[in-house]
């Protein structure tokens, strides 16, 4: 007898028909699409026109490469500035720091505040003229320090990094510190006594034993990285100039100008580099977890 | 149980006034209209009115609209066409952002509002709405079409075909306004006519730490305004060009006249001229640093002036005139603006003509205009409007030569150009840092508009 069969398979049904119906049909649909002319004039008309919205993606003039750059760009360094810190700022929560349940309580409210939220908010603390960042400098006299943060090049993205970090750590945190309660004390009771340090610790035991709140963490952040859209939306719309770019501000774009069949062309190409990054990583993560 | 009873009882009521309140309508106006004449003929006549009215009683119009387009100034109208009709009207106000997309949909789903409304211009009209003949009562031959000027009409019309009713201001759109007093206080005594005297001045006021020509860039869509506001300085150029563009006989790229501009414009913005963070500042304090002193100039319509002394009570006297970039001449004569249609498939045909109809006469128009704080004019044919000019309008109209008004803007007088207007405006930014150069700009608009045509099957992009 089987005791692990539960449920009868066919409970499957209903939820595998809305999976198909509300995700598996359209995206596979999306992907026929981006072969196609299909833009605001078709009136249904489609033509196959091939590869031909992915040639232009990557030999126009309107630098859409760059935006591909731009989107790995922001997804390699938003997480590493988030999870650093994030794991960091777990290990000091889990350990016996006064009013602990406080700071994390603290350190997790911003990621539930909503994107447009915070975008408009930061938007407003960071203008050069009368934002609140730049006044504290002024009244500080750290004028020095002032910045054109979300309008100066070599700012910009910069500023994009912060405001992410600021909302995303907390939930990193989180995570790790899911990780961190499922660790055993005895082992690092166990490593005091054979006179461990808190860096032997932290190699041997925590890192080791994190690896799968450091997979979900890696996994979650690259796919936000990947699909990234509305912080970059809100605080740059894209600029200065084309600076700020990425996959999904030109696929809003296109589409918003009638060229449905290129911007699902584009989007694509993201579901594309998502899939092989998140099965590279899942699968490097999943093999070093059997390592150890 | 009894409870029950008690709810029945309290719907019978509540259903039963109900009712009263809608016959009461229509029963209050009949006497109304027939008392006032005693002659048979006027009473014959009050008689057909009456019916003519009440054969919609009880019907609903709707409208879609952006927000900004209607607002306030339409509201007495309406309010009276309720009640002369004994009809409701659905006002659907659609933020701005959204309201293309949403009227999008609801024309390709069968399911828009009588009234809907586009920002069109002569060719607007075909690409915005996609297919007028589709989706748009034919009025030709409507007995307002009189009232719609001739500029106006072309962004209404559709070969021969009268498919929309386009009631808009005829103010100076996009001039140089100017705090006077502050320029007579620095000794600039005349308002800069070219581009040299441009820089003279804006040299002068920069050297009093206050922003010469305030530039909100972080808008995202007023600094193109400095190039495409003085379209007839390019045509004079090249005498044709416009035509020229619109049968892709000519280009944007390699256009000296446009190329001279863009220089301009970034030798302003590196002066920095434009404000410390042009690129990063909204135009949200505008009236305020206006007032403040903190900027000098700045591209608005003519009723800013207003908007800023009744805002901030400033003493100081505003003025305006024409950007002078490229040595402009021109008048930024522009016939676009928000323009109402009706929907082809609308089972109230009848009542949405009715309401062109009603929107046009005199009363209406007037209404229009005076509930409309920011404009000061409404351009139609009907002298019987008055017409509420400002000073500094009238001051600035008689500086410009009647010849150098026929030109239209760059954006409406040529084709699949206005669509293009926030790449545009990133472009020019992207110059401005040094990501681009200025001819990448003008080229990339010309890339842009061909592929515009080539999606409506433009015989001329062929």
């Amino acid at each position: 007898m089987n005791k692990k069969k539960i449920y009868p398979q066919w409970f499957l049904i209903l939820p595998l028909a809305l999976y198909i119906v509300f995700f598996l049909l359209p995206s596979i649909m999306g992907i026929l699409y981006s072969f196609t002319d299909w833009n605001v004039r078709s009136k249904g008309e489609l033509n196959f026109i091939g590869l031909k919205n992915y040639i232009e993606i990557f030999t126009s003039n309107k630098n859409y490469t760059e935006g591909i750059l731009n989107t790995l760009k922001f997804t390699v360094v938003s997480n590493i500035v988030k999870l650093i810190p994030a794991l960091l700022l777990a290990i000091m929560l889990q350990e016996g720091l006064k009013g602990r349940n406080w700071y994390r309580t603290i350190f997790y409210l911003p990621s539930v505040l909503p994107f447009l939220i915070i975008g408009l908010t930061f938007t407003s603390i960071l203008n050069y003229n009368n934002g609140l960042l730049n006044t504290v400098l002024d009244a500080l006299h750290l004028d020095f320090m002032k910045q054109k943060w979300l309008s100066d090049l070599n700012v910009v993205w910069k500023s994009i990094y912060g405001v992410d970090a600021w909302r995303g750590i907390g939930y990193c945190m989180t995570i790790f510190l899911a990780g961190l309660n499922s660790i055993p004390k005895s082992y690092y009771e166990a490593a005091s006594i054979d006179g461990a340090n808190f860096f032997h610790k932290l190699k041997y035991i925590t890192l080791p034993m994190l690896s799968g709140a450091i997979t979900i963490n890696l996994v979650f952040g690259l796919t936000y990285g990947l699909k990234v859209f509305d912080i970059i939306y809100v605080l740059t719309n894209g600029g200065p100039g084309h600076e700020t770019e990425v996959i999904t501000t030109y696929s809003y774009q296109l589409y918003a100008n009638g060229y449905y069949g290129m911007s699902t062309a584009l989007n694509t190409i993201l579901f594309a580099i998502t899939t092989v990054i998140g099965v590279c990583v899942v699968r490097y993560m999943s093999k070093q977890e059997v390592q150890q | 149980m009894k409870k029950k009873w008690m709810s029945g009882l309290l719907a019978l009521g509540v259903g039963s006034m109900l009712l009263a309140g809608c016959g009461g309508k229509t029963a209050e106006q009949a006497p109304a209209s027939s008392s006032s004449t005693p002659a048979a003929s006027a009473e014959t006549e009050a008689k057909a009115e009456t019916e003519k009215n009440d054969k919609f009683a009880g019907e609903t119009l709707s409208i879609l609209v952006s927000a900004g387009w209607m607002d306030n100034r339409y509201d007495q109208t309406l309010s009276r066409f309720e009640d002369t009709y004994g009809v409701t009207v659905d006002l659907q106000t659609i933020p701005a952002e959204q309201y293309s997309d949403v009227l999008q949909a609801k024309l390709t789903s069968g399911t828009c509002a009588d009234v809907f409304w586009i920002q069109s211009n002569p060719f607007a009209i075909e690409s915005v709405i996609v297919d007028p003949e589709a989706y748009c009562i034919d009025f030709t031959g409507a007995s307002w079409e009189s009232v719609v000027p001739e500029a106006r009409l072309k962004s209404c019309k559709v070969g021969d075909k009268l498919y929309g009713m386009q009631l808009w201001h005829n103010s100076p759109e996009y001039v140089m306004v100017y705090n006077k007093t502050l320029f007579n206080e620095l000794g600039i005594t005349s308002t800069p006519k070219t581009y040299d005297e441009l820089l003279k001045a804006c040299e002068t006021i920069a050297a009093k730490g206050i922003t010469p020509w305030f530039l909100p860039g972080a808008d995202g869509w007023q600094h193109q305004l400095a190039f495409f506001q003085i379209g007839g300085v390019y045509e004079e150029a090249q005498p044709g060009l416009y035509e020229a563009l619109n049968t892709n006989k000519a280009t944007f790229a390699g256009n000296e006249k446009m190329l001279q501009v863009l220089e301009q414009f970034k030798e302003l913005s590196d002066k920095g001229y434009f404000g410390e963070d042009w690129i990063g500042t909204d135009s949200t304090n505008m009236a305020n640093d206006f007032a403040d002193r903190k900027i000098a100039m700045a591209m608005a319509n003519s009723s800013f002036v207003k908007q800023i002394q009744d805002e901030t009570q400033s003493t100081d006297e505003f003025g305006l005139f024409l950007i002078p970039l490229g040595d402009n001449t021109w008048f930024p004569t522009s016939p676009a603006g928000p323009t109402m249609f009706g929907y082809k498939e609308t089972k109230n045909e009848e009542l949405v003509k009715t309401f062109f109809d009603f929107v046009s006469q005199t009363e209406s128009l007037q209404e229009i205009l005076d509930n409309s704080p920011a404009y000061t004019n409404i351009h139609v044919n009907n002298n019987d409007v008055k017409q509420n000019w400002l000073p500094a309008e009238e001051e600035f109209m008689k500086t410009i030569d009647q010849n150098k008004m026929n030109v239209s803007v760059l954006q409406n007088g040529t084709k699949y150009t206005n669509d293009y207007w926030m790449d545009f405006g990133a472009d020019m930014v992207a110059y401005c840092l040094g990501k681009m150069d200025a001819n990448t700009v003008l080229k990339n608009m010309d890339d842009n508009r061909a592929k515009t045509a080539a999606l409506q099957k433009d015989p001329n992009w062929q």
